[in-house]
C-alpha cells in the first residue's frame, strides 16, 4: 500500500513552527493545584540584546536558562496524519494493522529554528526556602542525569 | 489591559525584538497528538515533499519506507530525551478564548501544542528489485506495483526494464524467452529481405512488418526496447532503432562460461587469459590413455579443470574417485602458493610409480614421454 504525502498548505508557503528546546523535563510543581496542563504557562522567554549571538533567556519558576537560537541543518516537516486511524508508521513500531481506508500524511508545518537551552539552570533567589526546595530538586535532577551519562 | 494580550505562535516567537519578552505556555488542546509526526529532511528533498512527489509505501508486515520519484529511503525513529516544545503559527490550532494564568505584562504568548519524543530521519537505501520476480502467479498494474515494491518510480522502471518486461492492457508482464527470441529472429530476416540497416531500423517499417508476420504490434516494438536503442534524430515521426551489440544475444540464450567446459582450456599469460581449445571428444576413451593425454596437455590439472575431461569415463566398479587415485596423484601445497586441489600423474604404461615427492619434476618420467604440451 502506498501512503500520499500531501502539502496542503501549497508548496511555496508552508507555514514555520519554532521548537523550544530544554535539556530536561519541565514538571509541574507539586504544591500545584491545577491538575490539567491546558492553558498553563510555563515560563517566559525573553531575547537578551547582545548583538552578536541571538540569546535568550527561559525562567522557569524560580529556574533561569540560557540559550541560543540554531538553525538547523537540516529542517524538520511536521506531518499530520489525516483519515487517520491510529498506528500507521508510528514511531520505530511500523507494523500496526492497517485499516482498508485511505491514509495520507499532509504537510502542515516546516520548522528551521529552535531556541535550545542546553545550560545547568540558574536558581534565581527570592526566598530561602524557595531556594532550598528548588536546589534539592535540582540536584535530584542532576544526579538522575549523571546516571545516564549526561553530565 | 488582559486584551492587550496579543496571543500569537511560532511567529511571534522567530521575530522576538531585543530586550523583550514572550510566554510560552501549554496550548488549550496540548497533548500527545500522535497524529502529529515530524521529519528530518534533507533541503534538497523539500521540493520534492512540497510539490507532492513524495509517498510511503510498504506492505503492513514491512517498514514502510519513503520514495520520492527517483530514490528511496528507509524511516528511522530518532529519539529525544530533551523536551522539545512545539509551538505551531497563530491560527493553526483553535485556542480557547480565555487563557488563564497569563502575565499581564507579556507582549503575547506562544501555545506548545505538543511535546515531540523524536523525530523521524530518512536513510537513503539502495532497492533490491526480487520483489517483483516474486508471485508470478498473478499479474500487477503499475499501481499494485508501486504499492508493493518499495522502490520510487525511477527505480521501479528501472527493474522493470532490466526484467525486460511489457505494459500490456495495464498490466505488466515479464514476455516468454523463447518467444522474444522468436520476434528477434524473424526481425533478423526481415531486415535481410528488406536490407534494412541493424544500426538504423525505422521502427514504423519494423512494426508493420512484423504484425503482418503474426506478432501483436505491441510486442514487436517491445522487441526494439529490449534488443535494441533509440537513436537520436528522428527521421519524420518514426522513431529509429540501433540493434544492440550487448544485447543482440537472443533472449532464449544463457551464455556462460561453463558451457565451454570440456572444449576449451584458458591459460593465464600475465593478466591475459587465453582460451585455446582442447575437446574432450578428441581424447582416447580408454582411462589409461585418456589420463596420458591429459597429463601430456599439463603436468598439473586443478579438479575443476580436469572433472569435464573425465566425468563420461566409466570403468565397472570404479568411481571417478576410485580412477584419479589409481591415475593420479595429489600433490602437496607449497608454500608460497596455496594452490587448490591439483593432480599429478605417475604414469608408467598404466602402473602407478611413486614420483619423488621432494623433486618439484611433476613428471617423474620426462624422458620417456615428450615434454608438456604447454611448454613448447
Amino acid at each position: 500500500m502506498q501512503i500520499q504525502v500531501k502539502c496542503s498548505c501549497g508548496a511555496e508557503n508552508c507555514r514555520e513552527w519554532v521548537v523550544v528546546e530544554l535539556q530536561g523535563t519541565v514538571e509541574l510543581n507539586p504544591s500545584c493545584s491545577q491538575t490539567h496542563l491546558q492553558n498553563l504557562q510555563i515560563g517566559q522567554l525573553c531575547r537578551l540584546s547582545s548583538s552578536s549571538q541571538e540569546s535568550y533567556t527561559f525562567t522557569v519558576g524560580y529556574h533561569e536558562l540560557t540559550g541560543s537560537r540554531v538553525t538547523l541543518k537540516k529542517p524538520l516537516l511536521v506531518l499530520k496524519k489525516v483519515k487517520g486511524f491510529m498506528d500507521v508508521d508510528e514511531s520505530d513500531d511500523n507494523k500496526g494493522d492497517l485499516p482498508s481506508s485511505k491514509v495520507e500524511l499532509d504537510v502542515i508545518g516546516i520548522i528551521r529554528h529552535k531556541i535550545l537551552f542546553k545550560t545547568r539552570p540558574k536558581a534565581l533567589i527570592s526566598s530561602k526556602l524557595i531556594q532550598e526546595h528548588v536546589a534539592v530538586l535540582w540536584f535530584a535532577h542532576v544526579n538522575a542525569r549523571k546516571k545516564e551519562g549526561w553530565l | 489591559m488582559e486584551k492587550s494580550l496579543r496571543i500569537k505562535g511560532a511567529e511571534s516567537v522567530l521575530n522576538l525584538e531585543p530586550n523583550s519578552s514572550i510566554a510560552i505556555g501549554y496550548h488549550a488542546l496540548f497533548g500527545s497528538h500522535d497524529d502529529l509526526m515530524l521529519l528530518e529532511i534533507d533541503e534538497k528533498l523539500l521540493p520534492d515533499i512540497l510539490h507532492e512527489r513524495v509517498a510511503l509505501r510498504g506492505q503492513p508486515d514491512e517498514d514502510s519506507v519513503l520514495c520520492t520519484p527517483s530514490k528511496t529511503y528507509a524511516i528511522k525513529f530518532v529519539g529525544n530525551s530533551n523536551s522539545p516544545f512545539l509551538i505551531p503559527p497563530s491560527g493553526q490550532f483553535p485556542l480557547c478564548e480565555n487563557p488563564q494564568d497569563f502575565d499581564g505584562e507579556v507582549h503575547g504568548f506562544a501555545p506548545v501544542i505538543k511535546v515531540a519524543p523524536g523525530n523521524m530521519e530518512l536513510v537513503e537505501k539502495w532497492t533490491f528489485m526480487e520483489d517483483v520476480e516474486k508471485n508470478k502467479a498473478r499479474l500487477y498494474s503499475w499501481d499494485d506495483l508501486v504499492g508493493r515494491v518499495q522502490a520510487s518510480d525511477e527505480e521501479l522502471r528501472n527493474g522493470l526494464w532490466a526484467l525486460s518486461a511489457v505494459e500490456i492492457d495495464g498490466f505488466w508482464r515479464i514476455v516468454d524467452e523463447k518467444y522474444m527470441d522468436m520476434i528477434l529472429r524473424m526481425l533478423l530476416h526481415n531486415s535481410v529481405l528488406n536490407d534494412w540497416s541493424l544500426d538504423a531500423l525505422q521502427e514504423d517499417d519494423v512494426v508493420s512488418v512484423l504484425v503482418s508476420d503474426g506478432f501483436p504490434e505491441k510486442l514487436a516494438s517491445h522487441c526494439l526496447h529490449v534488443y535494441g536503442s533509440k537513436v537520436d534524430g528522428d527521421v519524420g515521426r518514426s522513431c529509429v532503432w540501433r540493434l544492440d551489440e550487448s544485447r543482440r544475444i537472443p533472449g532464449g540464450m544463457q551464455i556462460s562460461f561453463d558451457m565451454l567446459e570440456g572444449e576449451v582450456l584458458t591459460e593465464k599469460l600475465g593478466v591475459e587469459t587465453w582460451v585455446y581449445s582442447f575437446s574432450v571428444s578428441s581424447l582416447p576413451l580408454t582411462p589409461a590413455e585418456r589420463f596420458n593425454m591429459l597429463f601430456r596437455e599439463r603436468s598439473k590439472w586443478e579438479w575443476k579443470d580436469l572433472q569435464p575431461y573425465i566425468r563420461d569415463l566409466k570403468v565397472p566398479g570404479l568411481s571417478s574417485e576410485g580412477l584419479l587415485l589409481k591415475y593420479t596423484r595429489r600433490s602437496q601445497p607449497t608454500l608460497d602458493a596455496d594452490p587448490p586441489l591439483e593432480f599429478q600423474i605417475s604414469l608408467w604404461n598404466g602402473r602407478l610409480v611413486p614420483t619423488n615427492q621432494d623433486a618439484k619434476i611433476p613428471f617423474s618420467m620426462a624422458g620417456k614421454f615428450p615434454m608438456p604440451f604447454t611448454s613448447a
